[in-house]
């Protein structure tokens, strides 16, 4: 058993491509679906999200699984083979395992730690539940990355701090305010960047927006493109910043509209009560010296910008340690995943110990029979126990193997001392197993997946 | 006595600290876990004095400052038990190891005088405990508050940013505190004038000694006069904010003032 990870994501596919390749249009589970009755492998997670389209999946063999899935892939959005071919990466086994842990703990984001990607792989992985396509291995694979996002979101800084100018001047807020609820803005400038403010702050829970602007119908239109914002002429903007808990000025002015004076008036009017303004204008909105003003918090869009900027410098500083997580966490799974190569063997071979103790305990049968109830049971016990220990290193060696070289010589050498039969399957009787029912084993599709056609690589 | 609570204090302190600077949360708990064992161990010898002496230790100085600091840790330790908030922790936990380090190291023994039995005697100086720890966690909020603004305001978003609740809860906690401190300031005071014409009869010479003149009764009277302004007045006419933290700072720093070195050295009538 194999994994294999076959997909694009940003760092390999322009925008275009990534688009025609969205697998949430059509719908997770019905790719999934068709992905496992194509019988393209026999497990099956597509994490589909704006930046990337990936499947993990479970195989047999790595190179006829590729075939098979690009193929999926492209069949399944209708483009040419050819066109997605050079995009495309194959990862397998522990390097497909790192790969996704280092996509949820937001490793391989665009933005580096962006907190939305480790929620995309969760749902990934609940589709392929809805869907029946994952099984042991995509399970134990996709649990132990919500652990990996977890741990890099609690252990290091990856995720901290804001990166984009309306999230700094939210967070900002927040630190000024405690909760935005309750609290009131006003805009001053009817223009595209007062409004994208606004309303990232309104998505924050602000109680009112009121937007000021020279002319009374511009500051109406986009009150209106905001949704649930008051508009007010020119005249009562003092009244306006009187009320206002958080200002933001975007005119075009070319000479400040707010002197430090005004503002020093309209604080002694609000008894001081905090002002945080942010002036998202150029040239600048707000006399700076305004700034001096007790209570007063002026920002700009370049002091934004700059803590924008060494938030997103802490998060680089971070990602060492996160790799060392993603590197820990690999081990981890890797030591299961490999141990997985002689679950067959350590079952035949338990298998094989137990057959032996019920024949001989069969062929006992007539002498047992003379004792009491009790004393059969013991010696039932007493057998069994035996086996036990007998089998309890040798499974806890076989188990223990690295690599696969190893457990082909470990495995061959068992199955010829003990006479073990070749066990076909895979997880039967194995305590931990929680596999799904047997799948057909995998072929490779014939026709249009012929590898000469795909071009193995 | 004190000495157990008092290590239990040190090291929660030490475990806030390292806490605060590395936010790992196991320190954190740590942290809390000793100040509640630290709390526990002082409740037991608070308790033990009450069943010797038959009243709360709080009439000589070291014993006050003692039950003080048990006050000030329970007063904490609710706080940050409704507020998931440890980054206080670090601040208010080196005051209350200041304080019961100086109880161990100069100890004192109530005596129990027949001059000051008696319910107003008792309400006195009960009030005047919860007051001052009410005004020293006002302090260290005031001191976190003027820490964040500094940051916000000089545009450098960084250590205390990063840690610290927002300005506006530590203003409404320093609020809120100042006024319930205020409140029993202003009770114990009034008991303390009902009391003294009463317990003059005993003919004791401490008492004998309350006077406006008395240094502890002068600067409580200070105190109280920088505290009803601060309650009262100060956000009325704008004081709020930075100028609340920087008055509950020196409000407190009249408390302490009059609390060790006046407690100690100076007073002739309060030095029971």
């Amino acid at each position: 058993m194999h994994l294999i990870l076959v997909g694009i994501s940003h760092r390999t596919a322009p925008v275009d491509l990534r688009e025609r390749l969205d697998f949430q249009a059509q719908g997770v589970e019905l790719a999934l679906r068709a992905l496992i009755g194509h019988g393209a492998a026999r497990e099956a997670v597509v994490l589909s999200t704006c930046n990337r389209a990936e499947i993990y999946a479970a195989c047999e063999e790595v190179g006829a699984a590729r075939d098979a899935l690009v193929h999926f892939i492209a069949q399944f959005h209708g483009i040419d083979q050819a066109a997605i071919l050079p995009h495309v990466y194959t990862l397998a086994d522990l390097d497909a395992a790192r790969h996704l842990f280092r996509v949820a703990a937001g490793l391989d984001s665009l933005v580096v730690g962006e907190p939305q990607i480790l929620g995309q792989v969760k749902d990934a992985h609940a589709a392929a539940g809805r869907a029946q396509a994952a099984g042991p291995v995509l399970n134990r694979l996709f649990h132990s990355s919500f652990g990996v996002g977890k741990r890099v979101r609690t252990e290091t800084g990856l995720g901290a701090g804001a990166v984009s100018i309306g999230f700094a001047a939210a967070a900002l807020a927040k630190k000024i305010f405690g909760d935005l609820t309750g609290r009131s803005v006003l805009v001053v400038g009817a223009g595209e960047m007062g409004k994208l403010t606004a309303q990232h702050m309104k998505s924050q829970g602000v109680h009112r927006v009121t937007i000021v602007s020279r002319t009374m119908a511009h500051a109406a239109r986009t009150a209106e493109a905001i949704g649930a914002a008051a508009a007010a002429p020119w005249e009562e903007l003092d009244a306006a910043l009187g009320a206002a808990d958080i200002v933001i000025t975007a005119t075009g002015a070319a000479t400040p509209i707010l002197t430090k004076g005004h503002i020093e008036s309209v604080m002694r009017s609000r008894r001081n009560r905090p002002l945080f303004v942010i002036d998202i204008a150029l040239p600048r909105d707000v006399e700076p010296a305004a700034g001096e003003i007790e209570q007063v918090f002026l920002y700009n869009i370049d002091d934004l910008q700059a803590t924008v900027n060494e938030n997103l410098a802490r998060r680089a500083s971070e990602v060492q340690r996160a790799e060392l997580i993603v590197a820990d966490e690999v081990a981890r799974f890797g030591a299961w995943f490999r141990s997985r190569g002689v679950i067959p063997t350590v079952v035949a071979l338990r298998q094989h110990a137990e057959q032996i103790r019920r024949s001989e305990l069969e062929r006992l049968q007539f002498k047992l029979s003379a004792l009491p109830p009790e004393a059969r049971a013991r010696v039932d016990e007493i057998t069994r126990l035996i086996v036990e220990k007998l089998l309890l290193t040798p499974t806890e060696q076989l188990k223990s193997l690295g690599d696969p070289d190893t457990i082909n010589v470990y495995t061959e050498a068992v199955t010829r001392l003990f006479g073990l039969a070749q066990s076909t399957n895979d997880d039967a009787g194995e305590p931990a197993a929680d596999d799904s029912p047997k799948v057909e084993p995998f072929r490779t599709p014939s026709g249009p997946l012929d590898r000469r056609k795909t071009g193995r690589r | 006595m004190n000495a157990v609570p008092l290590v239990f204090y040190a090291a929660a302190l030490a475990a806030y600290w390292w806490h605060f600077s590395r936010r790992q949360p196991a320190a954190g708990r740590a942290a809390t876990t000793l100040l509640v064992f630290g709390a526990l161990a002082h409740t037991f010898v608070i308790g033990m004095q009450t069943m010797e002496i038959g009243h709360v230790p709080i009439v000589n100085a070291s014993s006050f400052v003692s039950t003080l600091v048990w006050l000030l840790a329970l007063a904490y330790l609710y706080t940050e038990m409704t507020t998931g908030e440890r980054a206080m922790g670090a601040f208010i936990l080196p005051l209350l190891v200041a304080l019961l380090a100086i109880a161990v190291f100069k100890p004192g023994v109530d005596e129990s005088l027949p001059v000051l039995q008696g319910p107003l005697f008792s309400v006195h100086v009960l009030s005047l405990i919860v007051a001052y720890a009410s005004f020293g966690l006002a302090c260290m909020i005031g001191i976190t508050y003027v820490l964040l603004f500094k940051e916000i305001k000089a545009k450098q978003l960084g250590f205390f940013y990063a840690r610290l609740p927002s300005l506006q809860v530590l203003d409404t906690m320093n609020q809120q505190t100042i006024i319930l401190g205020w409140a029993f300031l202003t009770l114990g005071i009034i008991v303390g004038f009902i009391w003294t014409p009463q317990a003059r009869a005993y003919g004791d010479p401490r008492v004998q000694a309350m006077s406006l003149e008395d240094p502890k009764i002068f600067v409580a009277l200070v105190c109280w006069a920088v505290y009803s302004f601060e309650a009262l007045l100060a956000r009325r006419i704008g004081w709020g904010g930075r100028r609340a933290a920087y008055l509950s700072a020196l409000g407190f720093a009249i408390v302490l003032l009059n609390f060790v070195p006046i407690s100690y050295f100076l007073t002739r009538s309060h030095n029971f």
